[in-house]
């Protein structure tokens, strides 16, 4: 089957999207020319190739890519092909090196990605075949990057990643402000989760405040009745705080709010999320006030936004110093990483509480996740169904209040689904990124 | 070499562990670690440390009696259809025995889990640090090196 114009239009409308956006391989294949092969993509940290030759693997919407960091400290990101005859170059999710040798015919390249070697040469003079054009060294993407985190693009007419990024980059900036040196690093691993669903499951459900109470009951229950077992001078474990707020009521997710921008960024909190009431750790406290006072310790703490997602491709929770990148495989299949960071000037303990969230929340084991994932993948299956082509997103639908850049609404609110949606059609269609007109289509809404 | 324990004790002491992950019933599991007692899965081979690096699982005593509510929960939606599993334990090697009273077994295991229509394998390898408690030979310790712990992998629904 071939998608339409229109019918990318259609399907996309102000409070409903159509089944097939989600489980159609068309679509998938349109969303990573369109939107994955336009938007800034998240690549990787340069903590991550801290010194020269080191070199990070990655997928880039289906491509192999690699992040390098060059003999002069200049980081590249390029296409992890050999210009030869196609052959991945590095094979490694990460290491260090002078060169890229291919380890089909053996050819060499620098690392900021230039062919400097071919054996043999003789056999190609005089064929038109010149080892200096760029065509035969390995691609560059375009990249920038922003506080240490590195973004890149298929689209060299794409506006600057700080453009981009705009107000939203306040939680990147939180991150790197709640470190006394002010500078992170990723540091204690990754986690890779394969998900059996469509990308956007995951992107939309993370300011899904709906979901929490009636997805995570059942470990908030085990949790606080556990908790209710302990004597009540028994140790303060970071578990009890980690766990139970997911069972927030319906008004505190309320209160806390959704804020939207251009491009389908958005978070939710602000003020207050259900990180707010994490102890801070004496030392950590202490640390902080040396370097930044108590009137800005203040202020950087008491910034509280739960999930901030950079549309598409990463999460942000600066609260807890993780993020979750979004690696789509297919229509029906996504695979989400998570990296944890380290505090430059923290003590130990705060990057082992990261770690301890990462492992409850976000680990292939938690129990958490798990139930996130169970959902999604049904959501994927239920999709299906031939009773309803829609999936709808109503809530307080009529109330996102635009304020310049900001689109504001209740935090139990779709506004987070619209925002990506809005973003969705503007890289698909071309439609306005901002602006009070909705995202119907100009079609009667009905597919064929 | 010489233990506290033979071959036969230790060996029965694990089938009497994975016959409890076999039937489900974390009640009974949990009764076998110490109140210090750690399950632990880490995400890459040769991995050294569970607090200042990411695992799939380092669950202490808490997290293990959450984990055991959480299994009986009527509204767990990753746990609505039954687990099953089936374990295979052989190559069980008693690898030394510390001053401490610390006895160290390892051992493979192959485990088949079932659940929502799909089957799945894991395969590995099992390190049990064993103390005595109160006269009862007690695990300390659960270390479960997956051959494919570094890969992406779906939800682990219970402890292999």
């Amino acid at each position: 089957m071939s998608v339409s114009e229109q019918q990318l239009d259609d399907w996309v409308q102000d409070t409903r999207a159509h089944k097939n956006v989600y489980i159609d391989q068309q679509v998938f294949k349109l969303e990573m020319q369109r939107i994955w092969g336009k938007s800034w993509i998240f690549i990787g940290h340069e903590s991550q190739v801290a010194q020269p030759g080191e070199y990070f693997t990655l997928d880039f919407a289906g491509m192999p890519a690699v992040m390098v960091r060059d003999k002069e400290n200049a980081i590249h990101v390029l296409h992890n092909r050999c210009g030869h005859k196609g052959s991945k170059l590095v094979s490694k999710p990460c290491g260090q090196g002078a060169r890229f040798t291919c380890p089909y015919h053996g050819w060499t390249y620098k690392l900021d990605g230039k062919l400097v070697g071919v054996p043999h040469q003789k056999g190609y003079e005089g064929t038109g075949f010149d080892k200096s054009d760029p065509q035969f060294s390995m691609q560059r993407f375009r990249s920038e990057s922003y506080r240490g985190f590195v973004f890149a693009t298929l689209d060299s007419d794409m506006v600057s990643l700080s453009e981009w990024l705009g107000e939203s980059a306040i939680t990147i900036d939180n991150l790197c402000d709640r470190a006394p040196d002010g500078e992170v690093e990723v540091a204690g691993g990754v986690l890779k989760f394969d998900h059996a669903c469509n990308w956007k499951l995951f992107t939309e459900n993370l300011n899904d405040t709906m979901h929490p109470m009636v997805v995570h009951k059942s470990v908030v229950d085990a949790a606080n009745e556990y908790i209710g077992t302990l004597a009540e001078d028994s140790p303060n474990k970071a578990e009890a705080e980690i766990i139970p707020p997911f069972g927030s009521s319906y008004e505190i997710y309320e209160e806390s709010g959704i804020t939207g921008f251009d491009y389908g960024h958005h978070y939710d909190g602000g003020k207050i999320s259900i990180h707010s009431n994490y102890t801070v750790i004496p030392e950590y406290k202490e640390a902080m006030l040396k370097s930044y006072g108590e009137q800005r310790t203040d202020e950087i703490l008491s910034y509280n936004s739960h999930n901030t997602l950079y549309y598409p491709s990463v999460t942000f929770k600066s609260a807890i110093q993780n993020i979750r990148v979004v690696r789509p495989i297919s229509a029906n299949r996504t695979v989400i990483e998570t990296y944890s960071f380290r505090l430059k000037g923290a003590p130990d303990s705060m990057l082992q509480r990261t770690l301890l969230y990462s492992r409850l929340i976000n680990s292939n084991g938690s129990m958490v996740g798990a139930d996130d994932l169970a959902v999604y993948e049904r959501v994927q299956r239920g999709l299906q169904s031939g009773a309803s082509d829609w999936i709808e997103f109503h809530r307080n639908y009529g109330a996102d209040q635009r304020n310049e850049n900001r689109v504001t609404n209740v935090g139990t609110s779709d506004l987070d689904v619209r925002t990506q949606f809005r973003a969705w059609k503007h890289y698909m269609i071309g439609a306005p990124l901002s602006g009070a007109a909705g995202l119907s289509g100009t079609g009667s809404g009905e597919t064929q | 070499m010489s233990s506290s324990l033979t071959l036969e004790q230790v060996t029965a002491l694990l089938y009497k562990e994975a016959d409890c992950l076999d039937r489900a019933d974390l009640d009974a599991w949990i009764e076998l670690y110490t109140d210090d007692g750690t399950y632990w899965m880490p995400v890459t081979p040769d991995q050294e440390d569970p607090l200042n690096h990411i695992s799939l699982f380092y669950d202490d005593r808490t997290i293990m009696e959450v984990r055991r509510r959480n299994l009986r929960h009527p509204r767990a939606a990753s746990k609505d259809l039954p687990i099953r599993s089936s374990h295979i334990i052989g190559n069980i090697k008693i690898v030394d025995e510390q001053a401490d009273g610390v006895l160290s077994l390892s051992s493979n295991f192959h485990c088949a889990m079932f659940c929502d229509d799909t089957q799945t394998l894991y395969a590995g390898t099992y390190v049990h640090k064993l103390v005595t408690v109160d006269g009862q030979w007690r695990i300390q310790q659960k270390r479960v090196d997956l051959i494919n712990c570094d890969s992406a992998l779906g939800s682990i629904l219970i402890y292999i």
